[in-house]
């Protein structure tokens, strides 16, 4: 080989070692590519895992759900984990338009969390004054975590399920920064509950 | 008596509304200031587990105050969104001290990545001179040295 292409190659391992050795000052100015940015919702049943959920309800029995948030969106988020009340005829929220149920919420979690971590809460639930009479029955009192709500919510016997079929709603809320406003984060799970009894 | 003390009681309660709304206003606008507060801290490099851990407190609480608002206990609801603000407000100025912190650290971090990169590219071109030069100096020895070939034609 001649002098020049030996040349050649001293050039090029200058300019290879000199990248190699601005790379830590490079890096902070390369963005790769960040993955889906997404929050989780999910409800898990007593036991932690996703079974045994509480679905015949009968009142002045206690019943418990794990309600958990994952945060996958690459930064900490404050969030609103609303839970709301509802029979058969109640509007849900909407996939298609992202708009929430119109039902009021009654309880609420308010946390933040950090990238790539997961929030879990306890919620335990109770019926503690309905009524049923012929194919009509009504919840007046729900107690969640201990707090008791008025929700007067009626529902009408369903004779495909044989039940009267009322549902908890858990929406999941998120605060944005640049808005400054809480706002529906297009997330929702609900657990559906049929009344069996009364006192 | 009836009517009057109806008629008495009725503003009094939406006072209190009004004044218990206004509280949890308050509180709410506090958590959010604080929660941007972190995420400043946060996008500056500082460390905001703790921050966020005692920012999850004071939102605990406004979470608490709003629940006994709608189950209608006003006095509750009133006493600790009113808890809420002196922890969102700590919570507020550790992020921002956090931030300032987090800021400078990264500065000198910059800077000596700099150096590090100057000097380190200077005497790594450096040496490669060098190994050139002794490259290009034996090369040509052994060229001067080299026996001329015959080559019969």
């Amino acid at each position: 080989m001649k002098l020049e292409g030996y040349k050649l190659i001293f050039v090029v391992m200058g300019l290879i070692g000199v990248l190699l050795i601005a790379t830590p000052a490079l890096a902070g100015d390369i963005h790769l590519p960040s993955g889906a940015q997404f929050s989780e919702l999910y409800l898990l049943g007593t036991n932690q895992m996703a079974e045994n959920y509480p679905s015949n309800i009968a009142v002045g029995e206690n019943y418990s759900v794990y309600v958990g948030v994952g945060n996958q969106l690459g930064s900490s988020a404050y969030y609103v984990l609303y839970v709301k009340f509802g029979n058969e005829t109640d509007q849900m929220p909407n996939d298609t338009l992202s708009t929430p149920s119109s039902l009021q919420p009654l309880y609420e979690y308010r946390f933040s969390i950090q990238n790539s971590l997961d929030w879990e809460n306890l919620l335990t639930f109770s019926v503690s004054n309905a009524s049923i009479s012929g194919k009509n029955s009504q919840i007046n009192t729900l107690q969640l975590n201990g707090v008791a709500f008025n929700v007067d919510k009626p529902a009408i016997w369903d004779s495909k399920s044989a039940t009267f079929k009322y549902q908890l709603l858990f929406e999941l809320w998120i605060y944005n920064s640049r808005t400054s406003a809480i706002s529906y984060n297009d997330r929702f799970v609900d657990l559906q509950l049929n009344l069996t009894r009364t006192l | 008596m009836a009517l009057g003390s109806c008629l008495y009681s009725e503003p009094y309660v939406f006072a209190q509304t009004d004044q218990t709304t206004s509280k949890l206003q308050a509180a709410n606008t506090a958590i959010e200031q604080a929660f941007n507060a972190v995420l400043d801290a946060e996008k500056a490099g500082a460390n905001v587990t703790a921050l966020l851990a005692q920012l999850n407190t004071a939102a605990g609480i406004l979470a608490q105050a709003e629940n006994s608002y709608r189950a209608g206990d006003n006095t509750t609801a009133a006493a600790q969104a009113d808890s809420v603000l002196p922890i969102a407000q700590q919570v507020t100025a550790s992020a921002q001290d956090a931030k300032q912190t987090a800021l400078v650290v990264g500065q000198n971090a910059f800077w000596s990545t700099i150096a590090f990169t100057v000097i380190g590219a200077f005497v790594f071109v450096l040496a490669l001179f060098l190994v050139w030069r002794r490259f290009k100096r034996s090369y040509i020895k052994s060229l001067s040295e080299a026996k001329p070939e015959v080559n019969s034609q």
